[in-house]
């Protein structure tokens, strides 16, 4: 029987199984402040451990200012960053907080450190947890209640096997696509619910000539197609993500010729065996914008405001809402909407590539009057690196402001965020209503149109400002 | 956790797609770090005037209620069924939706759509806090949203022993088939602690670890 990628990992990590579920190993625990204090109190009522605190790893990234890491101000966020500091050191879970060097955004550090491999089960109380699919991995996001129960027994229920997806990624992008247009565009295709229990596999020669960065880009957003987790077989570019730079928990010597000689049996046999399948053609993809209030909501930045009875996936009313949440009138041109507020980061594009791909267009130019633009790192590790390449100089130079590491104004659980009616250019991944702050409307983007929006202060075609270096 | 057998209670009826977990609770106040005090900040955005919304440290201190949201009519008062459109639930993980949703007193959520009801991460999260996720087909759904909208006194029976929703309308009583996941069912009808019963496999647990390459556990060289 030919076997997807998908069935192999999960195969491999089944304890127990009857008709209705299975009990899954899960091999990696990702732990952030926000949504494992309740789990933590939990063992504690309950007198239990966590079995094998050597497999889970925390962080600090939600409510870590980005002005000044050490500085946090409001009382509720430095309790629970507390909250996991105690946590942490009474049940003997390894902490990278912030200024050891490695502390980040829980799906920035994973891969960073080397906790992230091929063929592993990776869960963390965050949605994106997607992300680390990009290694082949089966990674998920889970709720509190199930951070309780991997630490507690390292292990997962879950329901009926899911099935699989195909989704195939043809062509190459052109100059000035990144792979969150390829992302927004698969979602603009299948709607913000079109993967709802399904595992997703990109495959397809557009995602073979990706980076390891960009490849966790295209699996960070999964989930806002419903997936239940997205995955990309591991190749070449994977191996040398282990090999070429020293990852500090990664195998090491013998361990990793054994590791990688099982990484490479971690493939689809057939494509024809997913449950379903798409194809989309990269080389015909112009940069994305969203208009709305989710990431389906997604639009060519040479289009316009479409008609709200126009609108795929949504009915009349809901796209209405949206666009009068969004205050923006059918018909008018992406391109002359107005952003008052740049943010490029998050754990869908606050990685290194991310940062040098906007530092090219913020090379040589000013960011726009009136508009306050926002360069978050998504790690210690990644601020290190830009710094030395001397990005920093260049987003300082351009008038946008250099931060410290964090989620930032993805989310607003810090003091980044919109002022209600404020417009943002976003690299993040979620565009509902009040994610980056009460009120606030929010465009995604890819980090060189964020960066293109920035600097002209409406949004851009960036293959225009691209064509002009030329 | 609360076994669940039968439930009778009155409707709310939020007849949006894709209502995304940012609505249903946002993150401003997921720096909680206790497990209860959310249920007046379910729909906090959507519920209270602009900028009147509660504070995350002061759940029960908000501006006056928005007579136009659904569940703020007065008909949703003492509703403990939330009937919603497809994809309730989508986006973040966080798990104080549920908790939002059940603390304001919901014992079940009816969605929309057989497989398209609930995004994942949600449902499993509901059945998790003992909140029953039942998801309906379009005609079932339709039938019951329009019971609701023609009267909202409209009661309805959810009984996970045999299996029905029965919708006590004006005109009689119409009983539909509904489907929950055998195990979960289980686990609802007897209120299980589900960490005690995965415990109770620890051999088998043990006997995975023991087959596990030594270089799956991560150490610094």
């Amino acid at each position: 029987m030919p076997e997807t990628l998908f069935d192999k990992v999960w195969n491999r990590h089944i304890v127990a199984a009857d008709d209705a579920a299975t009990l899954l190993y899960i091999d990696r625990h990702l732990i952030h402040e926000v949504t494992s204090p309740q789990a933590f109190d939990g063992l504690r009522l309950a007198g239990r451990k966590v079995r094998r605190p050597e497999l889970s790893f925390a962080t600090v990234d939600h409510n870590v200012p980005t002005e000044n890491q050490l500085d946090i101000r409001e009382p509720m966020s430095r309790r629970q960053v507390e909250a996991l500091r105690a946590n942490c050191r009474e049940f003997g879970v390894t902490l990278y907080d912030v200024k050891s060097g490695r502390q980040g955004i829980v799906h920035v550090i994973g891969p960073e450190l080397g906790l992230t491999l091929p063929g592993t089960t990776i869960c963390c109380g965050d949605s994106h947890t997607s992300t680390h699919g990009a290694f082949g991995a089966l990674a998920f996001g889970i709720g509190t209640s199930e951070v309780e129960h991997i630490l507690a027994s390292q292990t997962l229920w879950q329901g009926r096997r899911p099935p699989t997806f195909g989704i195939e990624v043809t062509g190459s992008l052109a100059p000035g696509l990144e792979p969150k247009d390829i992302i927004l565009a698969i979602i603009r295709a299948i709607g913000t619910g079109g993967a709802t229990g399904h595992v997703i596999e990109y495959y397809g020669p557009a995602i073979r000539a990706l980076s390891m960065e960009g490849r966790m880009t295209i699996c960070n957003m999964s989930i806002e197609a419903g997936a239940r987790a997205g995955m990309i077989a591991p190749d070449d570019v994977t191996i040398d993500y282990y090999t070429r730079i020293d990852r500090p928990f990664a195998p090491k010597g013998k361990d990793l010729d054994a590791a990688i000689a099982d990484w490479r049996m971690l493939k689809t046999d057939d494509p024809a065996s997913f449950d379903r399948h798409v194809t989309i053609d990269a080389s015909s993809l112009v940069p994305q914008v969203t208009w709305g209030t989710n990431p389906a909501m997604t639009i060519d930045v040479t289009g316009v405001i479409p008609d709200p009875g126009q609108v795929p996936f949504s009915s009349r009313e809901d796209a209405e809402r949206a666009l009068e949440y969004m205050g923006l009138k059918p018909g008018t041109p992406v391109s002359e909407i107005p952003v008052d507020v740049v943010f490029i980061g998050s754990c869908t594009n606050g990685r290194i590539e991310d940062l040098r791909s906007a530092a090219v267009v913020f090379k040589g130019r000013k960011v726009a009057q009136g508009v306050r633009a926002l360069i978050v790192p998504g790690s210690e590790q990644v601020r290190d690196q830009a710094q030395a390449e001397g990005l920093d100089r260049v987003f300082i130079e351009a008038g946008a402001e250099w931060r410290e590491a964090g989620c930032s104004m993805c989310l607003a659980m810090n003091p980044d965020k919109l002022t209600p009616q404020q417009r943002s250019a976003s690299t993040s991944n979620r565009n509902f209503e009040g994610r980056q702050g009460p009120g606030g409307r929010t465009h995604l983007v890819s980090p060189a149109m964020a960066a293109a929006a920035a600097v002209m202060g409406k949004f851009t075609d960036v293959r225009t400002l691209l064509a002009e270096r030329v | 956790m609360e076994p669940f057998v039968t439930h009778r209670g009155r409707v709310a009826l939020l007849d949006w797609s894709d209502v995304n977990t940012d609505l249903i609770i946002p993150a401003r106040y997921l720096k909680r770090i206790e497990r209860t005090g959310y249920g007046p900040l379910l729909f906090a955005d959507k519920r209270y005037e602009a900028g009147k919304a509660p504070e995350a440290d002061a759940p029960e201190v908000h501006g006056t209620p928005l007579p136009d949201f659904p569940l703020n009519r007065p008909e949703a008062e003492g509703a403990s069924i939330l009937v919603v459109g497809p994809n309730f639930g989508c986006g973040s993980s966080r798990e104080h939706a549920v908790w939002a949703v059940a603390q304001a007193g919901f014992r079940a959520v009816v969605a929309k759509g057989k497989d398209a009801g609930f995004a994942d991460i949600f449902e499993g999260n509901a059945y998790n806090n003992g909140l029953l996720p039942l998801e309906l087909s379009t005609s079932d759904w339709d039938a019951l949203a329009d019971a609701i909208r023609a009267s909202a006194q409209t009661e309805v029976t959810i009984d996970l022993q045999n299996l029905t929703l029965t919708v006590h309308g004006s005109s009689g009583d119409r009983v539909t088939k509904i489907d929950v996941p055998e195990g979960q069912r289980q686990r609802l009808l007897q209120g299980l602690d589900f960490i005690a019963e995965t415990l109770q496999h620890d051999a088998e647990i043990s006997r995975h670890e023991q087959g596990r390459p030594a270089w799956l556990t991560p150490t610094l060289a």
